[in-house]
């Protein structure tokens, strides 16, 4: 398999852009989950701690993460749910619940109707053992180890984990969740779900990834792979909030959509003190439509670094992204947006668009969309704004009996408002808002500021 | 003592001086028209009142109900009881016209209206400004045309409910229809409710449908003359020239 070094030395050439898409690339071939990990831990062994530049001053380094500092934390099976994850999953009903707490999945259930029916939610770990075909049939075949230290990492030492199946022409109404929980500062969380879905399956599924505020480093390294078969109908949201203690996020997530299948993918990135990912997108097959909404609000000093990709593999596929992000106090955001078109795609259409507020002056967002289109016959097109909040539009709401403040607070409310409604999930709606709105909050008075100094 | 008292305003941008002692006195229940042509000064005075952050005031007065509030920001104007209705109104993206409604009347009251209450507020100014639900659930003036826009406005005013509210050339770029809608919805508030109007304007076409009582009239940052109804016709016949004589100080 060829590997693609990014990581550069200090001082070596930076490019414009950063990334690759994988682009079809996937180290499972056949060999067993145990040969992977161990092909795995072998890369792992010999990279370094990555640093990603990019021209532009654009650096994400994690460097200053204290690997050796971390530890796996283990927990019995039935620990049950930790407090963070109960007050954000709330109590509606849900056709499923896995929740992984440091290293152990603490917490299983499924609807009973639907284990009948032949859908199967469980540990990772377990499916590799009560259903190894399937699993082998799927698990990384579009993901890879080789690419950092992170990803080798995860790779060779995921434990517990998630796998989700649903059968041919199985709907399900209400969500299954997903829950990935750190608890305490020092834990190391390596991470892997596995979704399959088989023809005519139609489903919701939120994973959460979610840590209680503290002091201390903590690290989770995380892949996540769907696979939607044909005729298929998906809505995946991903709600990311590692709360305020040093915790790193390195993942990658990949999802592909078959045969006129559709999926819409909602990422909400809330928080956390450096986060890195990498989330593509794959439309694979005629017919295949792709949905990407996705929000992110920095704030302090945390740094984002999100790279997405719209990737389509074949002709007369349909994609459509659009991200808006927000960043206050000194935090860093990059968002990285490929639409990839490969050769012999033709009749593909795809737009990809990129918004961001900035907060205040310390603040920094790059957003870099790009378009590699190696066909003809296609439409593929992009475009953003960088925007501040209006003076206009606070004295328009002033006129109105509104205070600066508050005034503020509804247009960026407002300007994320379009992306929470298309979650169409009323308690994840609530919960991004009222998270967005405690965001605001807490920054109310350098927003001001800034506001005010224009 | 009128509710709105203005004495010898003076009014500068960072560039120039527009405002040179504007006196001006509305009482809820009246209607004024404040006519003059581009330039004269007019939108300006409109946004000092309601308090624009962009417009010095280096010399005189705003009193409302005897109160000074010539420095007292936006907010707290529009809480005592002033509105303006903008000439090029924003669009606030995502929050949607009911949303933003029920914020503003929440902004002075103490306890947060009923849903009950406020959806009969709501539809009884809809009523009256022929719009229908689903436009009070669209995003505040997010695509909206001219005329919506406008519409919106007098809906705001009409939900808000002010003691005087300033209409910035809500007449320009209407149609007709929308022209008529308007006015209705201004003299429907000033019957009803006593409210008070300071009507801005370099046409007379709105003073067709609103009958203004006392009609000023801005020529480079001053009012120059006042009259009555009759004014209107007078300029409407004759345009603003006879009012440049050098004995007014304007030439």
């Amino acid at each position: 398999m060829a590997t693609a070094e990014r990581s550069t030395k200090r001082g070596a050439a930076r490019a414009a852009t950063l990334y690759q898409a994988l682009d079809g690339r996937g180290a499972g071939d056949g060999r067993s989950v145990d040969e992977l990990r161990s092909a795995a831990l072998e890369v792992y062994e010999g990279a370094e701690l990555p640093a990603w530049r990019r021209s532009g001053f654009w650096t994400t380094s994690l460097r200053d993460l204290d690997l050796d500092g971390l530890s796996p934390r283990s927990h019995a099976p039935d620990a049950g749910i930790p407090p963070i994850v109960a007050e954000a999953i709330g109590d509606e009903p849900r056709a499923g619940l896995l929740v992984q707490r440091g290293a152990s999945v603490v917490h299983s259930e499924l609807d009973p109707a639907l284990a009948q029916r032949g859908v199967v939610l469980c540990a990772l770990e377990e499916a590799v053992r009560d259903y190894p075909d399937l699993v082998a049939r799927y698990f990384m075949s579009r993901l890879t180890y080789d690419r950092d230290k992170f990803e080798a990492a995860t790779a060779a030492f995921w434990s517990g984990g998630a796998f989700l199946y649903v059968p041919r022409n199985v709907v399900v109404e209400q969500p299954f969740q997903l829950a990935y929980a750190i608890d305490e500062a020092g834990t190391v969380q390596y991470a892997h779900t596995l979704v399959v879905a088989e023809e005519g399956a139609d489903f919701r599924l939120r994973e959460y990834d979610l840590a209680p505020d503290f002091e201390g480093q903590a690290l989770h390294a995380g892949a996540f792979e769907l696979y939607l078969g044909d005729n298929a109908r998906c809505r995946l949201a991903h709600f990311q909030d590692w709360g305020t203690g040093q915790v790193y996020d390195v993942s990658t997530h990949f999802v592909r959509v078959g045969r006129d299948s559709h999926c819409t993918w909602i990422p909400i990135h809330l928080g956390g003190h450096l986060t890195r990912q990498h989330l593509e997108f794959s439309t694979a097959e005629p017919g295949a439509d792709m949905r990407h909404r996705g929000i992110y609000f920095t704030e302090g000093d945390e740094h984002l670094d999100l790279f997405t990709v719209d990737l389509h593999e074949v002709g007369h596929t349909t994609g459509d992204t659009v991200w808006k992000g927000a960043a206050t106090a000194k935090s860093r955001a990059s968002y990285e947006g490929l639409i990839k078109i490969v050769a012999d795609a033709q009749e593909s259409h795809t737009y990809l668009q990129t918004h961001s507020m900035m907060l205040s002056p310390r603040a920094k967002v790059d957003a870099i969309p790009s378009l590699i289109v190696e066909t003809d016959s296609v439409s593929a097109s992009h475009g953003g704004t960088v925007g501040e909040v209006d003076e206009a539009q606070i004295f328009y709401m002033q006129t109105r009996g509104l205070s600066r403040e508050e005034a503020v607070k509804v247009i960026v409310e407002g300007y994320f408002e379009p992306i929470v409604v298309q979650l169409e999930d009323e308690p994840l709606e609530a919960l991004v808002r009222e998270r967005i709105s405690a965001k605001l909050a807490a920054a109310a008075d350098e927003i001001e500021a800034y506001a005010a100094a224009k | 003592m009128a509710d709105l008292e203005i004495h010898n305003l003076h009014v500068r941008t960072e560039d120039r001086e527009i405002l040179r002692g504007v006196d001006l006195a509305i009482s809820k229940g009246e209607v004024h028209a404040l006519m003059g042509p581009n330039g004269s000064g007019k939108s300006t005075l409109a946004n000092t009142l309601l308090g624009h952050p962009g417009y010095e005031v280096t010399e005189g007065q705003i009193l409302f109900r005897g109160e000074d509030i010539t420095q007292a920001d936006p907010e707290n104007r529009a809480q005592a009881g002033l509105f303006l209705a903008f000439q090029y109104p924003v669009s606030i993206p995502g929050v949607s016209v009911a949303n933003f409604l029920r914020m503003a009347m929440n902004a002075k009251r103490e306890e947060p209206i009923g849903i009950k209450e406020f959806g009969g507020e709501l539809r009884h100014a809809a009523d009256i400004l022929h719009v229908d639900r689903e436009f009070t659930s669209r995003h505040l003036n997010d695509g909206f045309s001219g005329g919506e826009k406008k519409r919106c406005e007098i809906l705001q005013m009409a939900m808000l409910k002010p003691d005087i509210s300033v209409l910035d050339e809500t007449d320009s770029g209407l149609d007709i229809d929308a022209l008529r809608t308007v006015a209705e919805g201004v003299n429907k508030l000033h019957g009803e409710l006593g409210m008070g109007a300071l009507i801005i304007t370099h046409y007379q076409r709105i003073l067709h449908y609103i009958t203004p009582a006392f009609v000023h009239i801005m020529l480079d940052g001053r009012i120059v003359h006042e009259g009555g109804p009759e004014l209107v016709e007078q300029l409407e016949r004759e345009g603003y020239d006879w009012l440049r004589s050098p004995s007014n100080g304007n030439g």
